[in-house]
């Protein structure tokens, strides 16, 4: 594990172990509720609320770092469930079916008085209900409205313009699902829904990506990538997940102040860059020290992954006069945003030509095969951007597959071949 | 076709040769316009004058499809949708409608329109998306209802005139008629079986090809034909799983002394459902249909998904063969939760993962089917 660079970083994880071993206390002790949600969820509800909430993926993510997953996913095979079923939004769940306290990651999650999930693919529904039944919970879903109109250049759009990016129908449907999903919140905590709370925290979220997206122009404006895509990734998501809280906003600006620092000291997190990398997918959990591999003999830095890029493009909503809806137009279409044509692609290549990107790796989950969808035209374009690609077939958080040794060859060679 | 064929003989060669009739209403200046699912609704289609067609290609190599889609991710029926569609081999179509019932035919949806977008080529057909949430509230309900009226207005425009209220009505009819015929055929898989599984998938299937009528009045007739035919015996069997637009694996299963009586998919025995509401206001009463009686992978809660398939089974079987082939990352899901069902009712139930299409079906495949029903056969 390389040193942790920043001392953001360090409070970033500090923090993110200390909430959850204080919502163990607060559900274990104190019987409070909490709820486990899938990472599309709008947060800021239970927030709001008052109701602390456990991301699926930042879990399975949490195991795929102890290298569990294995173990569970061996479990789950032998429950019956087959090798060709997803694992990056089942793995938190096999935890709970297949594990228990005493190997589980810091005790184990324990049982939430709600899971509730967005339904974009066809099997998150499923893993969902068995969870909520294994915990004997109650399981709330929100179904997923598609695009009709999808102007590519979306993030030009997304600020000021989302009524009309996101359509009308489909944020009225958001916004209906959200209100029965209030409903249920109120029942579950016994507090009162305050719509003026809502706005507040929006306006909060506002103001932490703001300091994201002042993080994000540092890096491509740098001479040197100032932060490594690890550490932003750390700092980012420890803050996303309790978006818009007090302590959301001061760490993004204490994130961004340190970034800041080290660009007008000249720092550079890697003093030998010569070429810049960008990470495409979500995050090889099981192996992070993978993104630092090259460094030394390359100088070649991972600079760019979603986690902190989608910050102030996805999420910065101006005009708040209905919070609610614009909550809904965050929420409605980050599946598309992130992954699906001609959103995903367009999105991604105007990130690289930003930050001066040498060379992308995208991730064709080889475990959660629907999350591969995208890629090829994610791929075409950033090829036609003059931006050479190295697919890379790997899963996630299943570690099973995985052969790091030759895998560094591989990227080494495509270094040395296309960069 | 010859006219002189059996009714029988008809309904197959339509379900071998799906776009015949399709050909031939956009030779007689019918506007054509295809569907991917059993979610998208035949009758607006039909009651805006056009001729609707259910996309079925043939199995082939998909060059153009390996360029766009991943490995591993999309179905083979998907990919040769794909295939067909961007090469320029449907361009007599005048749309394709797409449903948002599968996460597979959303995403195919954004693809086709992408690659408009990106390399437009020449004869792709324009596509459509029908915004049908499967998950059953109030909510989902309402919506469904206001992108029924949007895909109307669609159609309305594809087809250049409006629909109207005996447009409908008619649609309706005919289609419900149909249905009424798809269900003489499926009544001789129940109790005293006389139309073994390899022979309904086409006579049943025939129904998305070919204008319904015309459907309606040739299934009535080889109902009545296969009516007087002896009984079947055999180990009866449903199939559960990936949907099978094919009659491969039916024919495996049945070479070893069993007779597929039902599957759950929509394919088969779940193709058409109950009728649709014929009073009332005809739109809501089409997507009520297509809303609670169309099955699809996003039919939630899972109570709602199971019911067809526990309700079948109680009606009597003697075992199940769950088909999850490699293709498949969701149905796999359901699989110990209904195998728990019926190991529950003691029926005994086999995995399939070999798709019987991929090469043919393998000595293994064989051998293990002969297994599993001659062990059925023995207990019986």
């Amino acid at each position: 594990m390389p040193e942790k660079q920043l001392q953001s970083t360090v409070l970033a994880g500090a923090y993110q172990k200390e909430w959850f071993a204080q919502l163990r206390r607060d559900v274990f002790d104190s019987h409070r509720p909490y709820a486990i949600l899938q990472a599309d969820m709008p947060f800021e509800l239970f927030e709001v609320m008052g109701l602390p909430a456990v991301s699926n993926q930042w879990w399975s993510a949490v195991i795929a770092a102890k290298r569990l997953a294995p173990k569970y996913l061996d479990a789950m095979n032998a429950m019956g469930f087959h090798d060709g079923l997803c694992r990056y939004c089942s793995l938190s769940m096999a935890c709970t079916l297949t594990g228990s306290p005493d190997d589980a990651p810091w005790g184990g999650l324990p049982k939430p008085a709600l899971l509730s999930a967005r339904l974009t693919c066809d099997c998150i529904q499923r893993v969902f209900s068995m969870w909520a039944e294994a915990f004997k919970t109650e399981f709330f879903a929100l179904d997923n409205p598609g695009p009709t109109v999808m102007p590519p250049r979306w993030w030009e759009l997304s600020r000021h313009r989302w009524r009309e990016l996101f359509e009308k129908h489909r944020l009225d449907l958001t916004v209906a699902q959200f209100r029965v999903l209030i409903g249920v919140l109120e029942r579950v905590t016994g507090r009162r829904f305050d719509t003026e709370a809502l706005r507040s925290l929006m306006e909060g979220v506002n103001r932490q990506e703001e300091y994201f997206e002042e993080v994000r122009d540092l890096i491509c404006n740098a001479p040197k990538t100032p932060v490594r895509m690890n550490e932003q990734i750390t700092n980012v998501m420890a803050a996303q997940w309790v978006r818009g809280s007090g302590w959301a906003i001061q760490h993004a600006k204490t994130f961004r102040d340190e970034v800041r620092s080290r660009v007008e000291a000249g720092v550079a997190a890697c003093p030998g860059e010569r070429r810049r990398l960008m990470w495409v997918g979500a995050g090889l959990w099981h192996d992070t020290d993978f993104y630092t591999a090259f460094e030394q003999k390359y100088g070649a830095v991972f600079v760019w992954s979603m986690y902190l890029a989608f910050g102030p493009d996805g999420y910065i909503r101006y005009g708040l006069e209905d919070p609610l809806e614009a909550l809904a137009s965050r929420t409605v279409s980050m599946n598309e945003q992130l992954h699906l044509p001609p959103w995903a692609n367009e999105w991604i290549v105007d990130q690289a030509k930003r930050h001066r990107i040498d060379g992308a790796l995208v991730l064709t989950p080889l475990g959660t095969r629907s999350s591969a969808a995208g890629n090829r035209f994610i791929e075409r374009a950033l090829e036609r951007a003059g931006i050479p690609v190295l697919p890379i077939r790997a899963d996630m958080v299943d570690a099973r597959s995985w052969n790091a040794a030759e895998m560094i060859r591989r990227v080494g060679r495509f270094i040395e071949e296309r960069l | 076709m010859p006219e002189s064929d059996s009714a029988a003989k008809q309904l197959a060669w339509h379900y071998e040769n799906p776009m015949a009739q399709a050909i031939a209403a956009h030779r007689a200046g019918i506007p054509v316009v295809a569907l991917t699912s059993n979610t998208i609704p035949w009758e607006l289609i039909q009651a805006a004058g056009l001729f609707p067609v259910m996309l079925r290609p043939a199995r082939r190599a998909t060059p153009a499809a390996d360029e766009y889609m991943e490995t591993d991710v999309f179905q083979a029926r998907i990919r040769q949708i794909f295939e067909s569609a961007v090469s320029g081999e449907w361009s007599f179509l005048s749309a394709i409608i797409l449903s948002r019932t599968s996460e597979q035919e959303y995403k195919l949806f954004l693809y086709l329109r992408e690659v408009a977008r990106e390399s437009p080529r020449e004869g792709m057909p324009p596509v459509y998306l029908y915004d049908l949430m499967h998950s059953q509230s109030a909510e989902t309900r309402a919506y469904g209802i206001s992108r029924t009226e949007e895909l109307k207005h669609q159609l309305e425009a594809i087809a250049g005139r409006r629909i109207d209220a005996s447009d409908l009505a008619q649609a309706i009819a005919e289609s419900n008629a149909a249905r009424a015929a798809v269900r003489r055929l499926l009544a001789l898989r129940q109790d005293a079986v006389r139309l073994a599984g390899t022979e309904a998938l086409p006579l049943v299937g025939a129904y998305w090809f070919m204008a319904r009528p015309e459907y309606a009045k040739l299934a009535t007739e080889a109902a009545d034909i296969i009516r007087q035919r002896q009984t079947l015996q055999g180990v009866r069997l449903i199939v559960k799983g990936a949907p099978l637009d094919h009659v491969q694996l039916h024919a495996v299963l049945e070479s070893h002394g069993a007779i597929v009586v039902a599957e759950d998919d929509w394919w088969g025995t779940r193709s058409v459902g109950s009728d649709i509401e014929a009073s009332g206001d005809p739109v809501k009463a089409i997507f009520e249909h297509y809303y609670r009686d169309a099955p699809s992978p996003r039919v939630f809660p899972p109570g709602a998904a199971d019911r067809w398939f526990e309700s079948r089974v109680r009606e009597g079987v003697d075992g199940v063969v769950f088909y999850l082939p490699p293709e498949d990352s969701v149905l796999g899901w359901d699989f110990p939760r209904q195998k728990h069902f019926l190991d529950g009712l003691h029926i005994p139930s086999l995995v399939v993962e070999e798709d019987p299409c991929a090469g043919g079906p393998g000595p293994e495949l064989h051998a293990s089917i002969a297994r599993f029903v001659n062990a059925i056969a023995a207990e019986r």
